[in-house]
């Protein structure tokens, strides 16, 4: 089995570059349909409707959806219990968006969805069908946002790092909405995500600086 | 922050720290230098173990106890396999998998896996493997497991009664790899450990009884930091250089590579990792069992396997709960002359860590006093509360027994409780030392002067709004790690250094510290130090924190300091013979200004070889040294003070917090709080800084929201998630001020020390509750305790 591409983007340039890499990856249509329940691979949507029927007649069959995602159409096939982030992770190899709390606490899979900030490990991927989505892949790949990303890095608002796309995206979020926050704004923008490795003050320095560029 | 480098630190020259006294910097300690993994971790395209998918991937779950303590007696295996989507089902009577060993810090003698489960959510029995994780899940449930349930411990005060039946079911050997030896043997649940100094009782018998006090200390337990589930993700493959046998390749068990390997006996040139990042882990250094089953699962159904725990089974412990009850005498100046501590430690599950219990004896905050008669005595409780992996940062939360005796004898004597600690901090050398410690000097004269510190009797100061207003102060010396890291290779190559290194273990930029020390030392730009990221190299920079000092920053300073030489000796070497052109050089070399002169002619400036004499004269390093230069550097400093445990000191850290008690609420707010530290020198300030907001956030979080809570009829823990487990967020962390002093008296390069998490504590914010109130709350000060220690509840 090949590598994997070795993801140390260790510049401005190489991270932007990777992340609209990423989202280049994402099929935009289904080459096949493959079966969760026993891995086998089927040529259309109506042939797995009729493999379950003769072999797992109790079991609820994966359903078919169309996503706006990061500007870019795309099919998927999951089960319809499937939360944003399992797809996203599981089906898309976007992984910004991480599997933290699970419970909507902490933040780390923050999206954007319809312009809001969205926790992707609390909604399920069938309700977001005309609906555009914004992951941390695609503000990255938005030169428009580098100044952010750039602030980030350099002011630190990080050190393991788990949790830091959730803090961007909600940042983003943010001067969407708000291009020249006061540091309260950004610490209330803030309020819904968790940093085990304590950095909050790092974000609001970060953000106040990229509005000031972006702006 | 602002760098005050005041003029009486500059009198501690005698203090300064191994590999020179350069005081012109460009690069080190410059602020806001963006890290080299940085843009990966912001942008999300940095990849954490948990974060892999492969193609034809399958999934594999523990089965887990739903009890405190459990026996697993039996499973359905023919109704687990019949589940569709299952691929297959392991269980502990497997021959294959009774041949898995323990890992470093696992669980000695005991099998990888067998059916005894001593807390709930602990793995049990059986592994399933299935086309995804929903199905392992309804395939254990379909085992339909059935368990004898054992008695169980949770409140460590009840485990301390030897009538208790005992919990652990086992017979293996436990190795305590740093405790002290058995005080007297065990007996029921309860270990018993003994470290003991002088002669507690001759003091206490001639000192009166008004210098005499007795009080109590919780220490808190809470979560452990991880902020990622743990797993593992692997693969064997057939490797084309390497066909003496398959190859491995394992995500999500980061600086664990060899080990799992040899697990499987693969040795390092056939185990294949490409991640760099594994999430908060710090300073714990133990292995989940989802981190090491991966390979065994994928070998036996002939694909890629994943097994990640959830979060709710990623909540190990940082720190373990301990009672504390502790006699001081003091004289009349409040200098402390005895101290009996008595405490009883949760012990945790099988293979707990014996740091935070025992093993804290050996380095407990008593040894900075000048007090010599100091007796520790530990009850270590087994327990089914949870597991403490090595070494989850709990050292530094240990020294508040010392403030809080510090805090009551301010109170007693009505004096300032900084002033208290100066009377009891020992001398730099010994318990014996008479002189005072310099930078402990220094950081309360800045620590004073940015909290504009005004002390004052307990009760005695109202603010405007009523609410009681109190402060506190505790100090720590710098740890001074020099463990690991310490095996540096650099290498020159067209103009440009790399550093060759599989990255930092933890989420932290020791990598860009020893890249800015190389910058420094070698003369180039921070851009032209090239970080050369694979998990084949040796390098491991660690050590002191965010800012990775220490160790790591020592070899590499040597090390660069190495290479500058070879470069400056191959530029006169190519100055006077200049290399043969390439394939497709023509016409005559480029004169080189460098020709007639000596390697000590000359030095390398901004990526330019200049001479001394005239450094109009230069040549861009690029273009006078075209071969290839290696450099090896492996050292350590010459002393690591942390096995001095606490006898000695360099650098010295200093906290304040002061707060606002609301007596009609119970509400705490913490209004200031400031540190004031010198971690010898800063080496990458912006990351030292986050340091400081780190151990701000332990502060806060283990003082006023975190708290675990067991079912004490079940013993199962009720808070294992992050919505009923309160981890502080922005709104909940106060403002800090922060000073950073450079004594530059640290063991690693250029004197500094760094200050790891010695800033962390768990009773400063009490302490000042205490100040403001005149009652003790043990932590976390919730509202209800609050009130509860007013009498208002």
């Amino acid at each position: 089995m090949a590598n994997d591409k070795i993801s140390t983007s260790v510049t401005a340039e190489a991270a932007h570059q990777r992340a609209a890499d990423l989202i280049a990856a994402v099929p935009s249509s289904l080459a096949a349909y493959r079966c969760p329940l026993c891995n086998r691979d089927f040529g259309s949507y109506d042939a797995l409707v009729a493999h379950y029927g003769d072999e797992h007649p109790a079991s609820v069959l994966p359903v078919t959806v169309t996503l706006d995602l990061n500007g870019k159409l795309c099919d998927l096939l999951i089960e319809p219990h499937w939360t944003l982030q399992r797809t996203l992770q599981f089906r898309l190899g976007l992984t910004g968006a991480k599997h933290m709390c699970d419970r909507g606490v902490c933040g780390s899979c923050t999206v954007i969805v319809d312009n809001r900030p969205i926790l992707a490990c609390q909604i399920l991927t069938i309700e977001l069908e005309d609906t555009k989505i914004q992951t941390v892949e695609g503000i990255a790949a938005d030169p428009k946002w580098k100044p952010l990303i750039d602030a980030y890095c350099k002011w630190d608002a990080m050190q393991c790092g788990y949790c830091t796309p959730g803090f961007l995206v909600a940042a983003k979020a943010l001067l969407d909405r708000n291009p020249n926050p006061t540091e309260q704004d950004c610490k209330e923008a803030l309020a819904g995500n968790i940093c085990i490795c304590g950095t909050y003050p790092r974000h609001s320095q970060a953000i106040l600086e990229a509005a000031l560029k972006i702006a | 922050m602002a760098l005050q480098l005041k003029e009486r630190i500059s009198s501690m020259d005698q203090l300064i720290g191994t590999n020179d006294k350069r005081m012109d910097f460009k690069w080190v300690g410059k602020p806001n230098v963006p890290g080299k993994l940085s843009y990966a971790l912001a942008t999300g395209t940095a990849k954490f173990g948990s974060d892999y998918v492969v193609p034809n991937m399958c999934e594999a779950r523990f089965l887990r106890s739903p009890h405190a303590n459990a026996k697993l007696l039996s499973v359905d295996l023919e109704a687990g396999l019949a589940v569709p989507g299952v691929i297959d089902i392991i269980t502990w009577e497997d021959e294959e998998l009774k041949k898995i060993g323990a890992q470093p810090f696992g669980p000695p003698g005991r099998p990888y896996l067998d059916e005894y489960a001593e807390q709930d959510t602990a793995e049990v029995g059986v592994i399933v493997v299935a086309e995804n994780e929903d199905i392992c899940e309804l395939a254990l449930k379909a085992l339909d497991p059935q368990w004898e349930v054992l008695p169980f411990i949770v409140d460590i005060e009840k485990g301390r009664d030897t009538e208790h039946p005992v919990i652990r079911q086992l017979n293996y050997t436990k190795m305590d790899m740093f405790g002290p030896q058995p005080a007297k043997p065990k007996a029921a649940n309860v270990s018993y450990a003994d470290t003991i100094q002088g002669d507690v009782d001759a003091v206490f018998a001639k000192t009166d009884a008004d210098h005499i006090f007795e009080y109590t200390v919780e220490l808190p337990a809470f979560a452990s930091h991880i902020p990622n589930q743990v797993g593992s993700i692997a693969w064997w493959f057939d490797d084309p250089y390497h066909p003496e046998g398959p190859a491995l390749h394992v995500e999500g068990a980061v600086q664990r590579r060899t080990s799992v390997g040899q697990m499987y006996g693969v040795p390092d040139e056939r185990t294949v990792q490409e991640g760099l990042f594994q999430g908060g882990k710090y300073c714990d250094w133990g292995m989940r069992k989802a981190q090491e089953i991966t390979p065994f699962l994928a070998k036996r159904v002939g694909r890629p396997v994943r097994c990640v725990d959830t979060r709710e089974e990623t909540f190990g412990f940082l720190m373990n709960q301990r009672h504390m009850s502790i006699k001081v005498a003091f004289d009349d100046r409040g200098v402390i002359t005895a101290v009996d501590d008595y405490s009883v430690a949760d012990g945790g599950t099988f293979s707990n860590s014996s740091f935070g219990t025992a093993n804290d004896q050996g380095y407990g905050p008593y040894y900075t006093l000048r007090c010599l008669d100091i007796r520790q005595r530990m009850e270590i409780i087994d327990t089914n509360r949870g597991m403490m992996y090595l070494s989850g940062q709990h050292c530094p939360f240990n020294w508040d027994s010392v403030t809080v005796a510090l805090h009551i004898i301010a109170d007693k004597l009505n004096t300032d409780v900084i002033e208290i600690a100066k009377r009891n901090l020992h001398g730099p050398e010994s318990q014996e030392d008479p002189n005072e410690v310099l930078s402990f000097e220094a950081c309360i004269e800045a620590g004073k002067e940015m909290m504009d510190w005004d002390w004052h009797a307990t009760g005695a100061k109202t603010l405007p709004d009523g609410r009681k207003h109190g402060a506190a102060f505790r100090y720590q010396m710098c740890p001074r790690h020099a463990f690991s890291g310490y095996e540096s290779k650099l290498e020159y190559k067209g103009g440009k250094v790399h550093l060759p290194t599989q990255g930092p273990c933890t989420g932290i930029f020791a990598v860009e510290c020893n890249a800015l020390v190389v910058a420094e030392e070698v003369g180039v730009d921070y851009d032209d130090v090239v970080i050369d990221f694979d998990y084949r190299h040796t390098f491991t920079p660690v050590g002191g924190g965010s800012d990775g000092s220490s160790a790591s920053s020592w070899a590499t300073k040597e090390n660069a300091v190495l290479l500058k030489n070879m470069i400056l000796k191959q530029a006169v070497e190519e100055a006077e013979n200049p290399p043969a052109g390439g394939m497709f050089s023509f016409g005559p070399p480029t004169p080189n200004p460098l020709k007639g002169y000596k390697p000590e002619d000359l030095d390398l400036v901004d990526g330019k070889i200049v001479v001394k004499a005239d450094p109009q004269i230069s040549h861009p390093l690029g273009l006078a040294v075209k071969k290839t230069l290696v450099s090896t550097f492996e050292g350590r400093p010459p002393a690591a003070i942390w096995g001095h445990m606490g006898k000695k000191f360099d650098t010295m850290n200093t906290v304040y917090a002061e707060v606002a008690v609301d007596e009609e609420t119970g509400i705490v707010e913490v209004t200031k709080y400031g540190t004031a530290i010198d971690p010898g020198k800063v080496l990458r300030s912006t990351s030292l800084e986050s340091q400081l907001d780190q151990s701000v956030y332990f502060s806060v979080g283990c003082q006023l929201t975190e708290d675990y809570y067991f079912d004490q009829e079940t013993g199962v823990q009720l808070n294992k998630n992050m919505i009923d487990y309160k981890h502080p967020g922005v709104l909940d962390v106060p403002p800090s001020l922060k000073v950073a002093l450079e004594t530059r008296s640290g063991n690693a390069a250029y004197g500094a020390s760094g200050i790891s998490h010695s800033l962390s504590n768990t009773h400063l914010i009490m302490c000042a509750i205490h100040n403001a109130t005149g009652v003790w709350v043990q932590p976390p000060a919730t509202p209800d305790k609050v009130l509860k220690a007013l009498g208002k509840i």
